[in-house]
């Protein structure tokens, strides 16, 4: 089947800093895609371009097996497909209403019909009480709400969203990841959305694609600090995170760094048994989730470490929020960039 | 003291009188500034839209140029039109000097700079998001730039009535290109220039209060439309 968007050595360069290199990408139909990663991983500009709102610097883009021209006339023919959901939207200065007629008049929908799928639109996102309202008058969540029923009026193929849910409170993140998840299953809208949350991206997604300094990667890079470099004893490398915090580490680089530790490599202990070779922390457990076969745990080591234990290690330790725990990191487990 | 008082007083009365020089004079005052403030906006906001709307070569250095043109002395624009329209002109033979329309191109060539400055300072406040947002939504760029244009319309209403603000109270361009001519192209602050050389306060007073009144309601209307602007 053709592929809904597929991208060939796609990079967008601001400034002479490349914030996206992609060798290649492949998104398909019908689907929900996560693009997960932190700050400053490519995420929105890959969501714009793929939007068709910027184009890349260099690399091809395919839309349903068509390269994509940026500069052709008739890019807005093809962009009124896709439609994206900025993070912290902005609402015209009109009533709901007119926002949501917005993309209805420029595809030229005659009123009559417009007036139903405004309201169709409105009752998917559960604000059709605010078709009067002025739009800057909502709460952040109202807003998101708005923009995303905005976007849906135009019947899109795809839908983007960045950080869907960053700007919002708990209760509005939970209804727009169900109307994700319902835009997806009953309108058969394919979606791509980025966030910097895995647990949102794993439970929201049918496929998690990881994002570290604009590159795709294999796995998703968490625990993430700058630290810095310097040499130990027996000519070891340390990994400064912060004063008291010093990891040894595998590398070669010097000075200012950014490191990685791969939350499944760290094990947790209630008792310091433990070799020389290892790096020890102590530390308080202070956050516990369940995630599918995995738990998560959270240790405040001066720091916080997210940590990733197969249930049955969990179980075994018998782990509770407020243990006072050590956390084992082994040099393996520590990627420096 | 006194003589200031006098004054005054005697302003409101020939006001109260409905003196016909004195508001023919106002009533030209306020044709040339209407005819020239329109013809800037016309001008000026597309211009400044446009300037602020793309990017292109040498766009900074041009908005440099219109932010100095902000402080171009009326006399300098006096002088230069003068240049062209004088007899000896090139444009002489439209035999424009000392006619309103004269005034008329003398005053846009003077707000044009604040018209189309002021837009592209509204139009670039504007966040980028509402032209994204209007893009992916499917607008065309003609649309989308309605959309940018409906976001900074208070602050584009705004620039026009600061180039009303400046035209109705210059007195420079006014004086050397429309001549002062009673009953044709005397205007306010010309007519007050005159009663001071003449040393005849009256009528100076009374121009002088009226300018004063529409300076004072061009204000009132500047700030509610700011005001407009902020919420």
């Amino acid at each position: 089947m053709t592929p809904l968007f597929e991208a060939r050595k796609l990079s967008k360069v601001y400034k002479d800093r490349a914030v996206l290199d992609l060798a290649e990408l492949r998104i398909e139909k019908e689907m929900i895609y996560a693009l997960q990663g932190p700050n400053g991983s490519g995420k929105t500009t890959l969501l714009e371009i793929l939007s068709l709102l910027i184009p890349p610097t260099t690399g091809e883009l395919l839309y349903q097996g068509k390269s994509v021209d940026f500069k052709s006339r008739s890019l807005t023919i093809l962009r009124r497909e896709i439609v994206m959901v900025h993070q912290n939207p902005v609402l015209f200065t009109r009533t709901v209403h007119g926002n949501l007629e917005f993309g209805l008049k420029v595809r030229g929908v005659p009123k009559p019909a417009r007036e139903q799928t405004i309201l169709e639109s409105l009752d998917l996102v559960g604000m059709r009480d605010f078709l009067r309202a002025e739009a800057h008058k909502l709460s952040g969540g109202e807003t998101q709400r708005v923009a995303i029923a905005r976007a849906l009026v135009c019947s899109p193929r795809v839908m983007l969203f960045d950080e869907p849910t960053s700007s919002v409170d708990v209760e509005n993140r939970n209804i727009i990841e169900r109307i994700i998840g319902d835009i997806n299953s009953e309108k058969k809208i394919s979606v791509v959305f980025t966030s910097h949350d895995l647990t949102q991206a794993s439970k929201l997604s049918h496929k998690v694609i990881p994002l570290f300094e604009g590159r795709k990667v294999p796995s998703v890079y968490e625990n993430i600090f700058m630290s810095t470099i310097c040499a130990g004893d027996e000519g070891k490398m340390r990994c400064q995170i912060r004063d008291g915090i010093a990891l040894l580490a595998e590398t070669g680089a010097e000075g200012k760094v950014k490191i990685s530790i791969d939350p499944l490599k760290i094990r947790l202990h209630r008792n310091d048994d433990h070799g020389s070779d290892i790096n020890s922390l102590k530390g308080k457990l202070v956050q516990l989730t369940d995630e599918q076969s995995l738990v998560r745990a959270a240790v405040d080591v001066g720091i916080t470490l997210n940590v990733l234990l197969p249930k049955e290690a969990f179980k075994e330790q018998s782990l509770n929020i407020g243990d006072e725990v050590t956390v084992l990191i082994p040099r393996e487990a520590i990627t420096v960039f | 003291m006194d003589f200031l008082i006098d004054s005054v007083l005697s302003a409101f009365l020939l006001l109260w009188s409905l003196d016909p020089d004195l508001y023919f004079i106002i009533y030209v005052s306020l044709k040339v500034s209407f005819f020239s403030t329109l013809i800037a906006g016309l001008l000026g906001t597309p211009a400044g839209f446009f300037v602020a709307f793309h990017e292109f070569r040498g766009k900074r250095i041009l908005i440099t140029i219109l932010n100095s043109l902000l402080a171009l002395p009326t006399v300098v624009v006096g002088l230069v039109v003068y240049a062209f329209i004088s007899r000896r002109g090139i444009l002489g033979i439209l035999d424009l000097l000392y006619t309103q329309s004269a005034m008329v191109i003398g005053q846009v060539i003077l707000i044009f700079p604040i018209v189309a400055c002021l837009t592209i300072a509204a139009v670039s406040r504007i966040d980028e998001r509402y032209r994204k947002t209007a893009m992916t939504l499917g607008a065309t760029t003609f649309e989308t730039a309605r959309v940018i244009f409906r976001e900074a319309r208070f602050a584009l209403v705004a620039a026009i009535i600061t180039a009303f603000g400046r035209v109705i109270a210059e007195v420079g361009v006014s004086m050397m290109l429309g001549g002062n001519a009673k009953g044709f192209t005397r205007t306010m602050t010309t007519a007050m220039a005159l009663e001071y050389d003449k040393g005849e306060f009256v009528l100076g007073v009374a121009l002088g209060i009226v300018l004063l009144l529409i300076s004072f309601a061009i204000n009132i209307l500047f700030n509610s439309v700011q005001g407009r602007t902020k919420s």
